[in-house]
């Protein structure tokens, strides 16, 4: 009987825990930092102090060693208080997975435990101005001098990048040989040359702090540097393939989310004489609303539970990312549109859910990217 | 030094309940550590903190308590003791249960919540002072140890007093106690290695529910726009008086 | 014997002693036993009044309230005669010292029921669950300790004789040593005896806005409530607090000003004939628990509510 679909009695209190802190301390805060565009410290701050935040780092190293499933679990029920809040942790995740996967043991140590000890941020930058979907045509240039690289350029659209203790950045030693040529680097906070200018005007998903990273003879030590020379793009592409995973179990909080709130206007709000959810055409989309969710779920957990496994993953969390963003755009929308006049104005939560869970169809590579990865998967058979 | 939290697990309160035969259905509702029994545990926890020794949680009732039992461990008790019964069971009943597992720990002093969220019954605290033989003070909202005894601020029906306490006594708990804390993630994690003792219990309620019923009182539901505050006021104001008739 | 605790405020008996006496009676009909009083108090007790409902009463002075004087007290006068029952008004401190009792004789406890009855010899009730929104009803065998919600019975007629008054001696029990009582402020009229109910929540803002609450619960007789986030912020004392962690209230009209309508506070006060709400939030959750109701702002609204009922009284 290998197929179990039921949760360990250990993630049920992690389920518990994380919807817990979701409807404590983000829910009562979510709008008032989407709307001031700032980033919840004080939410960060409780996350550490509960042990959810950095939770991916292996005890070893002062962590709590979660694994994907956990933190899937945990991200549905932190995004469903708010997306952009949930993009923080799981953005810092995103920075600590490629010291997890190529970096070596003193670097591990000297990187990750900071961030158990205190309410810390990484980052991961991949990004620039000019190419995001054509990631190994970057452009940011390190050269070796000695016993440094001199980073120059600008990564761009970088989450937690001006809050990050450290941000992973991904440079090129020779733009000819492409992905052969790329570097991953850790750059840390306070670095001379290295400054971070906030991206202001976002449509959603404000409470995360979106930067622009600007690298100006930027001296990073070699110590500093994640595997080998040239390894830089696997390791990007390795790290995102386990990285879309929370991304999709962050939709799937959204996409609840929606359907809670549109249930809830539904049963209340009335026309022709009996409430609105009495009708098929309401019905129909809240219907098409848990479709999507349970789908998509149990698809995020069967990625998860394959990246768990060490089994190979990058297909199943593109399948899981592309889908669950995409059912949970439209269970935004049709939430919006459920409660009518009501669904466009700021007082009511719906709006908001719409245009957090856009960014989940762009970022940790477009949906488009991820159709290539799937088909790439597809015709290599 | 022992400090023993009682507990039991209730439905969250904001879980939809529903009615099925005749009996509430919990089903569909979300289960926990009674809030009120938290404050006890947490101030379990922060006598341990400050003078040391055990704080044990004990729990009363079926199976499914143990995930309110291990939410207890979780937030730093040391042991559970779980008092296994299915369905109802009264007060006096309940302490009778417990009753003998208790004079066995012997504790310094017994926290439990001062009402309960699904019986709405405020009597367990001294159902177990008397089972004990010890005092108890009702709805707790501040404690001293002070060796043998013990300093506490509570509630009476008009007003607070403070007592001194030859302990063991029992004190029943409310919001004002303390903030209780969450059970986190390490904490989860050492909670699995935690033991929990499992008893079961042989006695039978001297009460038995026969039927329940949801009688949610339909309201009215007629509200004003305050757009213009004077105009809302005495619509509401006339309304009260000619169609209510309560002014 | 069907024992009776006579509950009183040193002067007078509480309405609610004459509800418990009701109950009292109508099982002592039924179960064929007479009805005794207990009288307890801490030094003053109006004797004369309450000899006038029963047979016999039973008092004992017995110096500051702790629940283990109360039980013993309670004890002792039930060892006088077998007895099947005790009944009691509701409170927090008798549902305290009534759970010393029950366990005491093993009884079978009926806690703040609305409804009592005999059938078969057992005893019936029926009472609130779930945070007040069920209503269950219960059954048990004799003893039967029982505590009755107030507000629910019609309350008990003198007998026209008075009764006998016998002296307790209670011998001293361990309990707790009194050191300093707090008492409150008494402002006006008891929040669970009142007939109308005006409560402050969050949306008041501070301690200054209650100055108009209490304006209006003046102005219609009634007692000031608040929510548990005033009373943790200190605005109003403990002893004002609606709610599961507070007091439960019944009255005829629950004014709700600036509250949103948590659970654990509608759990005090929605069995209120008719409940109003001002709030500024039109998704407030007490909006679906109301009757009548304004969406606007309580700071606004209030004054204005203030004049319209002066107006109404001239």
């Amino acid at each position: 009987m290998p197929i179990d679909f039921s949760l360990t009695e250990e993630q049920r209190q992690l389920q518990a825990l994380a919807r817990r802190f979701a409807k404590e301390v983000i829910l009562p805060v979510a709008q008032e930092y989407d709307e001031k565009e700032e980033v919840p410290w004080p939410v960060i701050e409780k996350l550490h102090e509960v042990g959810l935040l950095n939770a991916i780092i292996p005890e070893e190293y002062g962590g709590m060693g979660l694994k994907m499933l956990d933190e899937v679990i945990v991200g549905e029920e932190l995004a469903y208080a708010c997306m952009g809040i949930y993009t923080i942790p799981m953005a810092s995740d995103l920075g600590i997975t490629p010291v997890l996967l190529a970096g070596n043991e003193e670097q591990k140590r000297r990187f990750l435990k900071p961030l158990t000890e205190k309410p810390a941020l990484a980052a991961f930058a991949l990004s620039e101005p000019g190419n995001g979907s054509d990631a190994a045509a970057l452009k940011t240039r390190a050269v070796r001098q000695g016993d440094y690289y001199i980073l120059n350029g600008t990564k761009m659209w970088i989450s937690n990048g001006g809050e990050a203790e450290w941000v992973v950045v991904f440079a090129t030693l020779n733009p000819e040989l492409r992905h052969k040529g790329v570097v991953a680097l850790v750059v840390e906070k306070g670095t001379p040359g290295f400054r971070a200018v906030k991206i202001h005007g976002k449509m959603g998903q404000r409470a995360s702090g979106t930067y622009e990273l600007i690298f100006e003879d930027v001296k990073v030590p070699v110590q500093n540097r994640l595997g080998e020379e040239g390894e830089g793009f696997k390791i990007a592409m390795n790290t995102l393939n386990k990285t879309r995973i929370p991304v999709a179990a962050g939709s799937v909080g959204v996409a609840r989310r929606a359907l809670d709130e549109a249930k809830k206007y539904a049963k209340e709000r009335e026309a022709f004489g009996q409430p609105i959810a009495n009708f098929q055409a309401i019905q129909f989309k809240l219907a098409d609303m848990m479709i999507g969710i349970e789908t998509a779920r149990m698809y995020t957990y069967y990625a998860a539970w394959l990246a768990d496994q060490g089994l190979p993953h990058a297909h199943a969390s593109a399948i899981a990312k592309a889908y669950a963003s995409e059912i949970a755009f439209e269970a935004a929308n049709q939430a919006i549109q459920i409660h009518g006049g009501y669904g466009y104005v700021r007082e009511f939560p719906v709006e908001k859910l719409l245009r957090d869970v856009k960014l989940n169809q762009i970022y940790e590579g477009t949906n488009e990217i991820q159709r290539l990865i799937i088909a790439r998967h597809l015709l290599a058979e | 030094m022992k400090f023993v939290a009682v507990i039991r697990q209730v439905p969250d309160g904001e879980s939809r309940l529903r009615i099925q035969g005749d009996r509430v259905d919990l089903s569909g509702a979300t289960l926990i550590l009674d809030q009120m029994d938290e404050y006890g545990v947490e101030e379990a926890l922060r006598l341990k903190e400050k003078h040391g020794g055990e704080a044990i949680v004990v729990g009363f009732g079926p199976e499914r308590t143990e995930e309110a039992i291990r939410t207890a461990l979780a937030m730093g008790m040391d042991r559970g003791i779980h008092v296994v019964y299915e369905g109802y069971a009264d007060p006096v009943t309940v302490a009778e249960a417990l009753a003998p597992i208790l004079k066995e720990e012997s504790p310094t002093l017994i926290l439990t919540g001062g009402q309960q969220a699904d019986w709405d019954s405020q009597a367990l605290g001294g159902a177990l002072a008397e089972a004990l033989g010890v005092p108890v003070v009702a709805w707790t909202t501040a404690l001293e140890l002070e060796g043998e005894t013990a300093r506490a601020k509570h509630d009476l029906d008009e007003g607070a007093e403070w007592v001194r306490v030859r302990l063991p006594a029992v004190f029943t708990t409310q919001q004002g106690l303390n903030e209780p804390r969450y059970p986190t993630l390490p904490g989860i994690m050492k909670a699995k290695k935690k033991e929990i003792k499992k008893v079961a219990f042989q006695g039978a309620s001297r009460v038995e529910i026969l039927q329940e019923s949801i009688q949610e009182k339909t309201r009215l539901q007629k509200i004003l726009d305050g757009k213009d505050p004077v105009a809302a006021a005495e619509e509401l104001v006339r309304l009260l008086h000619e169609e209510a008739k309560v002014i | 014997m069907i024992l009776v605790v006579l509950d009183h405020d040193g002067n007078k008996l509480r309405k609610a002693s004459l509800e418990a006496l009701t109950r009292a009676r109508k099982l002592s009909e039924a179960l064929g036993e007479g009805v005794a009083g207990v009288l307890l108090a801490e030094g003053q007790a109006p004797v004369e009044e309450a000899r006038g409902y029963v047979e016999t009463l039973y008092v004992a002075e017995l110096g500051p309230y702790t629940a283990e004087k109360w039980a013993a007290g309670i004890l002792e006068a039930a060892k006088k005669a077998g007895v099947k029952a005790i009944v009691a008004p509701s409170s927090r401190q008798s549902r305290t010292y009534m759970g010393r009792v029950a366990y005491a004789l093993r009884a079978g406890l009926l806690e703040d029921t609305l409804e009592s009855w005999v059938e078969g010899g057992e005893v019936y009730a029926t009472r609130y669950a779930y945070l007040n929104r069920v209503t269950q009803k219960v059954k048990t065998a004799p003893p039967v300790v029982l505590t009755v919600k107030p507000n629910t019975t019609p309350l008990a007629e003198p007998l026209g004789q008075a009764g006998q008054v016998v002296a307790l001696p209670i011998p001293p029990v361990p309990t707790v040593e009194v050191l300093e009582r707090v008492q409150e402020e008494k402002k006006g009229v008891s929040l669970t005896e009142a007939d109308v109910v005006v409560t402050g929540g969050r949306g008041m803002g501070g301690p200054e806005a209650f100055k108009q609450v209490e304006e209006l619960a003046a102005l219609l007789g009634g007692a000031v409530g608040a929510t548990r986030a005033v009373v943790d912020a200190g605005w109003r004392p403990y002893s004002e607090q609606v709610g599961q962690t507070g007091k439960t209230v019944q009255p005829s009209l629950y004014i709700a000003l600036g509250v949103s309508g948590a659970v654990q506070h509608l759990a005090g006060m929605n069995k209120s004939k008719y409940i109003v709400a001002v709030n500024k939030d039109p998704e407030a959750p007490i909006f679906k628990h109301a009757d009548y109701g304004i969406v606007g702002d309580v700071h606004q609204v209030l004054p204005a509510l203030i004049e319209a009922v002066k107006k109404l009284k001239d």
